[in-house]
């Protein structure tokens, strides 16, 4: 069970990457907990979670070798 | 309406002044066209605590973006009678005074150009997964807000 995890915009100063790879997680609640471990910073950091490109707004289940991304408020133009 | 493919709206450093007037030569040959809209937007040197912005870096979701982008064209297409719709944003550095954004809208008549071109810039500021990092003095940044 593998996660590919995509961070963007000023969420990159937080983990200083922007791809990583998540195993051992199910769902999207355990994945934002195991990342969470893992970056103090991102509890308060403002992001909505897109799962294979589409945004979820609740706890969702992660299939193998799906792609999450981390999205903070839009800045384009 | 036959069906449009997603375009790829990104390129790469600022949008030149000569690409923008190559985009309205070529309307030329459209000849039911009888109104054009086009909003540019351009990197402003804010003066911010940390000192003043000197560029803004771009970087996006872009597969994301672009399948997004394709449904606001799709709405604007439905809700508008346009000729065609053209958007460009740029990806990467853009220097303060330099253009990021090239929206471009066709017409027979001027409202639905107009409005369809202000409706299009509003809908992909809120909606395309982009983002600025304000570049300040060549040292420090902060990520851009839209407002």
């Amino acid at each position: 069970m593998q996660v590919k995890v995509l961070i963007f915009g000023q969420l990159t100063d937080i983990t200083g990457l922007s791809e990583l790879l998540v195993t051992d997680v199910s769902t999207s609640n355990e994945l934002i907990e195991s990342l969470t471990g893992k970056y103090p910073e991102l509890a308060t950091a403002k992001y909505v979670v897109a799962l294979d490109k589409k945004v979820i707004s609740q706890e969702t289940q992660l299939p193998d070798n799906s792609t999450v991304a981390l999205l903070p408020p839009f800045s384009g133009g | 309406m036959t069906e449009r493919k997603p375009k790829n709206i990104f390129k790469d450093g600022p949008i030149p002044a000569s690409f923008i007037a190559e985009s309205i030569q070529k309307h030329s040959t459209q000849k039911a066209i009888g109104g054009h809209s086009i909003f540019l937007g351009q990197v402003r040197a804010d003066e911010t605590e940390k000192g003043v912005v000197s560029a803004i870096e771009y970087t996006a979701f872009e597969e994301m973006a672009l399948e997004k982008m394709h449904l606001i064209r799709e709405d604007i297409f439905a809700k508008y009678p346009l000729t065609c719709m053209h958007v460009h944003h740029s990806l990467g550095t853009v220097e303060a005074g330099e253009i990021c954004l090239f929206v471009f809208t066709s017409s027979a008549h001027r409202k639905a150009a107009i409005n369809a071109c202000e409706e299009t810039v509003e809908r992909l500021k809120a909606e395309l997964p982009v983002w600025g990092k304000e570049i300040i003095g060549g040292e420090s940044h902060q990520w851009k807000v839209n407002r």
